[in-house]
């Protein structure tokens, strides 16, 4: 019965709800949104409806109770739409939810969860900051021990979510923040809008693509959290970022997944009805070649994707290599698959009316955000140090 | 209130199809399934009148086991239970179906409705619903476009979409109903309901166990032929070409 993209039955009817709703209801809005920079705050609040914004939280929590195969299939598929709407899904499923659910505490998930798997608020998670991304641990912000709680200063960077209109923040975050030096220095804090000291730095403008999420800046200025705001212990939230980490890059694979696969079926319906010099133009080598390798490309994305999804277990660190490795070759992938969509279009690839022109837009970001293609490469260099013979 | 829906799975009527080598038949290697849009209203429908009214609806599917996936779908959009009977479907026309759905019907006691999508989009027959009604002796009301029932007169009324309008039917319960498209729109499963499915039951019943003997079709397919391939368009000279044109070649005047 069950394939490597779709393992059991569940994962199936998954797939195919998430493509139904998607074609009726993220296709048709995808353009407009990118177009206005706008994020789609009702459709975003759908996606509670479905049960899509807690997928792999506990049930006892307002989740639905699946696993990473099957955020990955909600983001390629969502993402094949409108990858600017899909990002906005991660930072609040993913960075926050998962995040939350895997590495909170009863009380802390019973406070959040219920209301953000319903999509009654939009919430992100905090870690770049203006002059640190890859070198996290070079972060500025710092938390204060201060009595019954902790006092936080600094800013946060191209946080997704980070704002739902130009002047509102969002609802709630997780933030990164240094309580001492080092790797045992990282600690993690729930802070939400209207706590005295938070604010919206900026929304962010001009971006290339993603432009159907909002990005934003955060600003922490004497912002006190009570000390029931610390998620798990002083000093370890390198682990909770770690475990974190490795399924946002798997689902950012995912969504470079969707717009491979949207680009493919582009250029491919595009190259049997477009005919030159008297036939379709698939039939002209330099298409061919376009068509075939961006296939053969996006079909060993797409296997390693789920291969690794496969074996990811939400609860745990240590597939770095492999999550790292997927985002590393699905983002450049997805960026090739979509530049020679555009090729193959030509004109027509280069206007809003086919697309293509933005996704590949959309496709860069996979590159940086999540992790850049650099910190992919030193990071898995340095895991596969330890690696001799490969099984 | 206990209502039945016909529950049937379709090759996806947005696929190209090809046909069998011997064109009897449509070539379903590799075919993607989906439910039948026309029984997703009739599903929607029963979901709706069981939210008003409280009750049970029960799916009844006509196939292999290959198409427990299609039921799993129903199941999770909402449905309570389901009864799959076993037969092929090239064993199948519209009469034979509407004998086993009749007694499937009498096998379940105590319904109030059985809903069916107006048509099957694959065969496009458009009988199976008034065939079961007439095997059963219950009033049909069919492609209705807005369905109310009143349980305490025992009674629905029914919308009906006729050539030129609308007519409005009262129907005594018992009754068959068959839906339209713009009946209503059928929801989207949500995932922890694709979850639940897993655990709802499938009732596995054969034509023995429903004591049905006469499995002889009453409709065999002779052949199948692909809609012929569009020939270019030809711009005219003048009006009086046109008339020419319309009369001895494309024979329309």
């Amino acid at each position: 019965m069950g394939d490597l993209f779709n393992p059991t039955d569940e994962h199936r009817a998954l797939r195919e709800m998430v493509r139904a709703f998607t074609e009726k209801e993220v296709d048709p809005q995808a353009e407009k949104h990118d177009r206005e920079e706008a994020f789609n705050l009702p459709l975003f609040r759908k996606l509670g409806g479905l049960g899509l914004l807690g997928i792999t939280v506990d049930e006892r929590f307002g989740g639905s109770g699946m696993d990473a195969v099957a955020a990955v299939i909600a983001h390629e598929e969502l993402s094949a739409a409108d990858p600017g709407f899909t990002l906005a899904y991660l930072a609040h499923a993913m960075l926050f939810v998962n995040n939350l659910a895997v590495n909170g505490n009863d009380e802390q998930r019973e406070r959040f969860l219920p209301r953000a798997c319903a999509g009654e608020i939009v919430c992100g998670m905090g870690m770049s900051e203006p002059n640190a991304g890859t070198d996290v641990l070079g972060m500025g912000t710092r938390a204060r021990k201060d009595g019954d709680g902790y006092v936080l200063d600094g800013a946060k960077m191209w946080i997704t979510n980070g704002a739902v209109s130009e002047t509102e923040l969002g609802d709630a975050f997780l933030v990164y923040a240094k309580t001492g030096e080092g790797s045992r220095g990282l600690s993690l804090f729930l802070v939400e809008k209207g706590t005295p000291g938070f604010r919206l730095g900026q929304k962010i403008h001009g971006k290339l693509g993603m432009r159907a999420s909002t990005t934003a800046e955060l600003v922490f200025e004497g912002c006190r959290v009570p000390a029931a705001n610390l998620v798990g212990t002083e000093g370890t939230a390198v682990i909770s970022m770690m475990r974190n980490l490795e399924l946002e890059r798997l689902t950012l694979a995912a969504m470079s997944l969707g717009m491979a696969r949207r680009a493919i079926e582009v250029m491919n319906r595009y190259g049997s009805e477009r005919k030159a010099f008297g036939q379709p133009i698939r039939e002209f080598g330099q298409v061919a070649r376009h068509i075939a390798e961006s296939w053969a490309e996006f079909q060993a994305g797409r296997a390693y994707v789920y291969r690794v999804a496969g074996e990811l277990d939400l609860g745990t660190a240590g597939n770095r290599v492999d999550s790292d490795g997927v985002k590393l070759y699905c983002s450049t992938m997805a960026k090739h698959v979509c530049d020679r969509a555009i090729q193959v279009l030509g004109g027509y690839g280069y206007v809003a009316e086919y697309q293509v022109e933005r996704l590949w837009r959309d496709a860069k970001l996979i590159e940086i955000g999540g992790g850049t293609n650099e910190a992919h490469q030193k990071n898995m260099a340095r895991d596969l140090g330890r690696v001799d013979r490969i099984r | 209130m206990k209502i039945l829906v016909a529950f049937k799975r379709v090759i996806d009527p947005d696929a190209r199809i090809k046909l069998t080598a011997d064109k009897t038949a449509v070539d379903t290697e590799s075919v993607e399934y989906k439910a039948n849009p026309f029984c997703e209203n009739a599903l929607e429908e029963a979901l709706r009148l069981k939210e008003e009214h409280d009750g049970e609806v029960v799916l009844v599917s006509l196939g292999g086991e290959d198409i427990t996936q299609t039921i799993r779908a129903g199941l999770a959009m909402g449905a309570d239970r389901a009864v799959r009977v076993e037969i092929e479907d090239k064993a199948l026309d519209s009469d034979l179906a509407a004998r086993i759905f009749a007694a499937v019907y009498k096998e379940e006691e105590d319904v109030d409705l059985f809903i069916f999508g107006k048509q099957a989009v694959d065969g496009d027959n458009n009988q199976v619903g008034q065939l079961t009604a007439q095997y059963l002796g219950l009033p049909q009301a069919c492609f209705a476009s807005e369905v109310e029932v009143d349980e305490d007169a025992g009674e629905a009324t029914v919308t009906r979409e006729v050539d030129g309008g609308l007519e409005t039917l009262a129907v005594k319960l018992p009754a068959v109903i068959t839906a339209d498209l713009r009946l209503n729109t059928p929801r989207y499963a949500k995932l922890p309901d694709i979850m639940k499915a897993r655990k709802k039951e499938i009732e596995e019943l054969d034509l023995d166990d429903l004591e049905i003997e006469d499995t002889a079709l009453k409709i065999e397919v002779v052949s199948l032929e692909e809609p012929p391939k569009r020939k270019g368009g030809e711009i005219v000279g003048s009006v009086d070409a046109l008339v020419e044109k319309l009369k001895n070649e494309a024979r329309a005047l």
